[in-house]
């Protein structure tokens, strides 16, 4: 536990830099309007380093996609990011004006979406929209987007004769190694996938996994990945966080999250997924409760030491080194 | 968890030799895909039956076909032992329709947004002659797991895994005794999933409803169901306890399945190559890796029960696991298949 969190990493992936690609600080986002207003992440904080594939898991509505469209500076209102700073390459992206931006997203920052796979044009074959990138971004030609798309396409695994191919002619899983091809296409340094294989069956999602972690080595982006499904993250990531009512649980290298979750909330989602080996036992999964001010909603499951949550989620605390937990009371368990 | 006594009794329905094929093209296209193909399945009484496979092996057809909602091209569905598709062949009876009842995967758009939930109880209950008062409503919304005052509710308030509870309400008002479950959790948050599954698992102990769950999720079909029938390109390839049968995969199929659900434990990770070799199995017979005489492309393989040594027996349709002697094999494949004991 005295391993700096980067160090353990599986060893078959190289071992992230130091230096933070991204930098996460204190985010809030709120959604707001009519007076009211919801608060869709806060206090998150946490870093990507260079190479490095970091998770954020959690069930729907914890906020991870609104971490992720903060990154991206895609929200729109209501949705306003009220406090916080995002550094991207030492770069204030909160800062940046539209022409800016344009620069930087797609070609820094890259962003596989849910259900990404409907979001390819029906009317244009698979190499317009390709080409379109290199032709937008790149000033390239036509004739050129064109070689190049192809050699995107075999990046993926996809025979470049598919070019010709209007989406409806694909299968969801070629469609979803499409829009990772896109995103890949101009090397950004970080590449978000928000759920990007969650509308696939599990042969499916399992290539298109290997083939994202076959890429990542290849091109050597970070990954800010997000998911619900734990397992599939410790798979993939090396470093997650776990988020629950906007905030920031728990957040360490995932193996070691994995192997000993410390919030009653990651253990709680840990234990909503069946397991396929050992005896059949009764599983307990998630409260259907909603946050309220009053608490988190999450109090049925939760141990002794909760004095300081009923209002809010208390902050992350280091519990050891790389190893954060939201929790007031004890130390390790 | 299983008694005992069911497997001695005959199976509330059995399949036998369904096979549908779609038409495709035009309207005078003679193009035939076939969907399904001579599947034998039995669901016991009480018992929760998991039909897993990927997409496009023909899990969602055999429900259909089940619910009458797609007319089978051959085959038999004996639900206690009457053949339903010679005896009902216009369309199922009101009274098959109130044995068999079917969930959908997609809560959003299998209720009414303009009824209340009530409205969609109540209305179940009326069409099958049911009394539907107060007391009827209550107990139905609250053996879901729902509370009362969300009869008053209309679709769009509630969660994506309340409004699944509600149709399995509704596929309850009639009182059925098998409820064909299609990917009822696929659309569902994980948070809620674990719910329904063990609403599943309630049904069958406390009322002793059927089910036959279909999904991709192979642990959770481990977690809910009885037995797994792994359906593969519209044949059955593998089936049994599904303990049984997720510990000792024998089907080059029901392996590749198995490899690709994320598991952190597993201790040898992601094999390409092997993983490669499966997907050529299952794709072109020939090229099995287990078998290179490639024999499944010359015949037909059996069913062979496997496992028995390990006490995990459970049958699997595969040359390689084709009992050595020439007579036996004989035996086996001129007797009707024989369907898994429970």
């Amino acid at each position: 536990m005295t391993v700096p969190s980067h160090r353990t990493a599986s060893p078959h992936r190289p071992v992230p830099s130091r230096e933070p690609v991204l930098d996460v600080r204190n985010l809030r986002v709120e959604y707001g309007g009519d007076g009211r207003s919801v608060v869709g992440a806060d206090n998150v904080s946490f870093t990507i380093g260079a190479g490095e594939i970091f998770g954020l898991a959690g069930e729907s509505g914890c906020g991870k996609s609104t971490v992720a469209n903060a990154v991206m500076r895609l929200l729109k209102p209501p949705a306003q990011i009220t406090a916080g700073s995002i550094l991207f390459d030492g770069r204030d992206v909160l800062a940046m004006d539209p022409r800016e931006l344009r620069a930087f997203r797609w070609r820094e920052i890259a962003m596989v979406f849910q259900s990404a796979m409907n979001s390819l044009n029906p009317v244009l074959t698979i190499g317009e929209q390709i080409g379109d990138i290199f032709t937008t971004h790149e000033r390239m030609r036509k004739r050129r987007a064109r070689a190049r798309s192809g050699e995107l396409l075999e990046l993926v695994g996809i025979d470049p004769a598919r070019l010709k191919a209007y989406p409806h002619q694909l299968s969801g899983g070629m469609r979803q190694r499409v829009v990772i091809a896109m995103a890949v296409a101009l090397k950004p340094t970080l590449l978000i996938m928000d759920e990007p294989t969650t509308a696939l069956d599990v042969v499916v999602q399992q290539e298109i996994m290997a083939q994202i972690g076959d890429l990542q080595r290849e091109l050597g982006f970070s990954v800010l990945f997000i998911t619900h499904d734990i397992s599939l993250m410790v798979e993939l990531s090396h470093r997650m966080g776990v988020m629950y009512g906007g905030r920031l649980v728990e957040l360490a290298a995932a193996k070691e999250l994995f192997a000993q979750p410390l919030h009653p909330y990651t253990q709680a989602l840990m234990n909503a997924f069946p397991p396929l080996t050992g005896p059949r036992v009764e599983l307990t999964g998630l409260a259907d409760t909603p946050r309220t001010e009053h608490g988190c909603g999450f109090h049925a499951h939760c141990p002794d030491d909760r004095s300081d949550c009923s209002t809010n989620i208390p902050d992350l605390r280091e519990v050891a080194a790389g190893r954060f937990v939201a929790r007031t009371g004890g130390g390790a368990r | 968890m299983m008694a005992p006594a069911a497997a001695t009794r005959a199976p509330l329905l059995s399949v036998r030799g369904l096979t549908k094929d779609f038409r495709m093209g035009g309207l005078f296209s003679r193009d035939r895909h076939r969907a399904l193909n001579a599947v034998d399945v039995d669901i016991p009484h009480g018992r929760i039956v998991a039909l897993v496979g990927e997409s496009g092996s023909g899990k969602s057809t055999l429900a259909r076909c089940l619910a009458r909602l797609e007319q089978p091209s051959s085959g038999q569905v004996l639900l206690d032992g009457e053949d339903v598709l010679r005896t009902q062949k216009r369309g199922a009876s009101r009274a098959y329709r109130s044995t068999v009842q079917m969930v959908f995967q997609d809560p959003f758009g299998s209720l009414n947004p303009v009824h209340r939930v009530e409205h969609f109880l109540r209305r179940a209950l009326l069409v099958h002659g049911r009394p539907a008062g107060e007391d009827e409503l209550r107990e139905l919304i609250t053996t879901v797991g729902l509370t009362e005052d969300m009869l008053e509710s209309y679709p769009h308030e509630l969660s994506g895994g309340q409004r699944q509870r509600v149709a399995i309400a509704r596929a309850l008002a009639v009182d059925p005794r098998l409820v064909l479950a299609d990917e009822p959790t696929s659309m569902l948050d994980v948070s809620v999933r674990i719910g329904i599954l063990n609403l599943m698992r309630r049904l069958r102990d406390e009322h002793g409803i059927s089910l036959l769950y279909i999904t991709h999720d192979l642990a959770s079909a481990r977690y809910v169901a009885d037995t797994t029938q792994v359906l593969f390109a519209g044949e059955l390839v593998e089936g049994g306890d599904s303990l049984a049968l997720m510990d000792r995969p024998a089907h080059p199929y029901t392996q590749l399945l198995l490899s690709a659900v994320p598991d952190p434990e597993r201790t040898e990770g992601y094999d390409p190559v092997l993983r490669a070799g499966l997907r050529a199995a299952v794709l072109t017979p020939e090229s099995c890796p287990y078998e290179d005489e490639g024999t499944c492309s010359r015949t037909e393989p059996v069913r062979h029960t496997v496992g028995e040594d390990d006490g995990q027996p459970h049958w699997v349709r595969c040359h390689l696991y084709a009992p050595a002697t020439p007579t036996a094999r004989r035996v086996l494949t001129a007797a009707t298949p024989e369907v898994e004991n429970v």
